[in-house]
């Protein structure tokens, strides 16, 4: 299974006579097309007899004059090889649900019926998923909002149209339940708990979310690359330059465009940045949630330093904005002053850390409320293809990093630690070891930063396709000291760009916070976006926690929720 | 422990001084100058006005929004120096924070919490999505910005705004001297 060219050879035959036609899409996206009726046995070959990982899975409309047709793709991978497996089957409007063998698909096949309408045959629970009962018309044929006759901006009348159900209810003596949200105490998105308890412990918590599903996919439909750039900021505030990132690297895939060495390290120390800044923005979280307000007001100094930090750098809290095809923008660029200041600001960050680690191992309080708390077992991992930290603290690998590299990540030393301890403790301690490893990283970086010009890529694309653009580079690299590009001098360069005769896609990918980042890209003739697909690793971890909560206490659950940290917003989408 | 302590008291934190003549009001939109009128009349006592109690509803946003408010509570900026306080429910609240667009599944519990608190009451929208739904405008699944559905009196710009320009414009919103 180490060879990913004849990775094709050595599968079972009975797959590869199912398999109609397969080639390579990229170098390491190895497309196996299938009939529908073969879809279970290849998804099950590969996800219960190879153990892949399920990565994503979503129906894009192929629809012609002469019916409906949909492709729908699942993404599979495993952490020993550098190989997506793209499992690719059409309909007509149904397909056989898989939820009760891979139970990460339940949220996919229920989000392709209200999207798309396609059926999933068999689904264990076929409620709507993000179009709620009560504010969507779910008698209407037509509220399919992604298929390609869904006008842009139609919007069914506004009143009550039905009501929501539960799944599964708790009954017995003494059994009650407690509702919370969708608006919460605290300054925390959106999102709805019911929590069923006898006495103390939690029997059962369901949770509903998509409360704030702003419909990102669809619009996107018909933008071009940099305007989609800036609705990819928008997927997930604090995990802007991952989302951005992983955006890129599928266009820039498409397009083939190579991009500078220096950019790409440049990339590597903000994508590093973000993990550092939201691992210690959780740290402070566990703190103040532990009523440890000492150690967490300290942290929020810590945390409030590093954005004042990225200010610095960028012109922007949260680094937005900083990345372009095809390079950097000029307002990111490390030179030698900014790499100085960003080399002595993070030995002090990394000494004032140190000490609150300490004191945190030191404190029984924490460890008391931490250890044996919110345990997710291996095999909920394994099944729900849990992502990032909370599958490593559970005993699962699972680093994009490390398994897919991109960037620059195979030529710098860092560990992916994995421990076995399973509570909020261990997802605590791999939050030590990333902070630990993106100091040595964002190091290594400053070290290796090649002297180069970071947007040469994209202005040689640029030079090649528009000849007005390339006064506009020169004129931003002549102020580039503290210099912010205002949105008109940006290049556009996908706006310029030649017609593709096919209509192409690739996927991107990142390793973000809190895990991997998967985005499928497909561009159509003119090169703009025809679909879309963004996958947030809190879609695979939310739900986690309905498992994370059985048996503990209700004064637990912030402990377990935070120690996942999930987004709302990027789950939603 | 002691460490953190010893360097503390050497250093002291920083907390921002904000003078408010000096309060840029290029991100600042207040489209009704009458708050310090209406907040005082809501209690003879003027004592009341260092005691605004926030309450924030998320309807759409990206989270970076409520990044930037939570850290108005840490230490560098402490809005509760000048009296304005975060609290868990409408009931309690003055002012309701709107973050992002709104989305038509939040659209409701959006309204229900405004009508929760008790009146007089002020509206401050927060970031470029709250007012018109910025780039989730058009979309199916939001009904627009909170401009038509709430009166907004404070609009704070960015995307997402800076905690000192949150903090600017409630402090010259509600007339208040800066300390």
């Amino acid at each position: 299974m180490k060879n990913k060219l004849d990775f094709i050879q050595n599968l079972d035959k009975d797959i590869k006579e199912a398999v109609t036609e397969n080639f390579y899409n990229q170098d390491n996206e190895l497309v196996l097309k299938i009939n529908l009726k073969d879809l279970k046995k290849v998804c099950l070959y590969f996800f219960k007899d190879l153990k892949f990982y399920l990565l994503s899975a979503f129906a894009a409309d192929e629809s012609k004059n002469d019916g409906n047709k949909f492709k729908i793709r699942y993404i599979f991978s495993h952490s020993s090889i550098d190989l997506f497996i793209i499992i690719e089957t059409e309909t007509g409007g149904t397909f056989p649900s898989l939820s009760e063998e891979i139970p990460a698909l339940n949220w996919y096949e229920r989000e392709m019926k209200d999207l798309f309408g396609l059926i999933p045959e068999g689904h264990p629970d076929p409620r709507p998923l993000m179009l709620f009962p009560e504010n969507y018309p779910q008698d209407i044929q037509n509220m399919h909002p992604l298929r390609k006759d869904y006008p842009f901006n139609f919007r069914p009348e506004f009143k009550k149209y039905g009501e929501y159900s539960y799944n599964k209810d708790v009954k017995g003596d003494g059994v009650f339940n407690i509702l919370v949200g969708p608006v919460h105490a605290g300054i925390i998105e959106p999102g709805h708990f019911r929590f069923s308890m006898s006495g103390e412990p939690i029997l059962q918590l369901e949770i509903r979310h998509f409360w704030k599903h702003r419909g990102i996919e669809k619009i996107a439909e018909g933008k071009t690359i940099s305007e989609t750039l800036s609705l990819a900021e928008k997927i997930s505030g604090d995990h802007c330059v991952a989302h951005s990132l992983a955006f890129l690297t599928a266009a820039e895939k498409i397009l083939n465009i190579k991009i500078p060495e220096n950019a790409l390290y440049i990339r590597t120390i903000y994508a590093e940045l973000e993990r550092l800044l939201c691992n210690i923005n959780d740290f402070a979280w566990l703190f103040q949630d532990a009523g440890y307000s000492f150690g967490a007001q300290e942290t929020f100094v810590l945390k409030e330093d590093i954005m004042e930090l990225n200010k610095y750098l960028s012109g922007s809290r949260f680094n937005k904005d900083i990345l372009s095809l095809g390079g950097i923008n000029i307002c990111g660029n490390i030179d030698n002053l900014r790499k100085n200041v960003l080399k002595e600001k993070l030995s002090n960050f990394k000494k004032r850390y140190l000490n609150l680690k300490k004191m945190l191992l030191n404190s029984s309080t924490i460890g008391e409320r931490f250890e044996e708390t919110g345990y997710i077992n291996k095999e909920t991992i394994l099944d729900l293809c849990a992502l990032g930290f909370a599958a490593r603290a559970s005993g699962v690998p699972s680093d994009t990093r490390k398994e897919h590299p991109y960037l620059i990540y195979d030529k710098l030393h860092f560990n992916s630690k994995v421990l076995k301890n399973r509570d909020v403790f261990a997802r605590l301690l791999i939050r030590f070891y990333d902070i630990e490893e993106s100091f040595s990283i964002i190091t290594q970086c400053l070290n290796e930063l090649p002297a180069e010009d970071i947007n040469k890529a994209g202005r040689e694309y640029a030079d090649n396709n528009v000849n007005n653009t390339v006064d506009n580079i020169s004129k931003n690299k002549s102020k580039n000291d503290r210099c912010i590009i205002a949105k008109d001098d940006k290049i556009d360069i996908a706006q310029q760009l030649p017609t593709n005769s096919l209509r192409s896609w690739a996927l991107g990918y990142c390793e973000s916070q809190r895990g991997n980042i998967m985005h499928f890209v497909e561009l159509d003739e003119k090169s703009r976006i025809s679909r879309w697909k963004i996958r947030d690793p809190s879609f695979h971890n939310w739900q986690l926690i309905e498992f994370a909560v059985i048996g503990d206490i209700i004064a637990d659950f912030p402990l377990v929720n935070k120690s996942l940290n999930l987004s709302y917003a990027g789950n939603d989408l | 422990m002691f460490n953190i302590i010893k360097t503390r008291i050497k250093e002291g934190i920083k907390t921002k001084k904000i003078n408010i003549e000096d309060i840029k009001k290029d991100n600042i939109v207040i489209f009704n100058e009458e708050l310090k009128n209406k907040l005082l009349n809501k209690s003879k006592n003027k004592n009341f006005i260092n005691n605004i109690s926030v309450r924030v509803v998320d309807s759409g946003s990206c989270n970076a929004c409520l990044h930037e408010m939570s850290a108005l509570t840490n230490p560098y900026y402490d809005m509760e120096r000048f009296g304005f306080k975060f609290v868990a429910a409408p009931k309690h609240a003055d002012i309701l924070m709107v973050a992002g667009c709104v989305t038509r599944n939040m659209y409701s519990a959006l309204l229900k919490t405004y009508e929760n608190i008790p009146y007089p009451k002020f509206v401050v929208a927060i970031g470029d999505c709250a007012m018109n739904g910025g780039v989730f405008k058009d979309s199916y699944a939001t009904l627009g910005g909170i401009e038509d559905k709430l009166p907004v009196d404070i609009l704070i710009k960015g995307c997402p705004p800076e905690p000192i320009d949150i903090l600017a414009g409630l402090l010259l919103a509600f007339g208040k001297s800066a300390k």
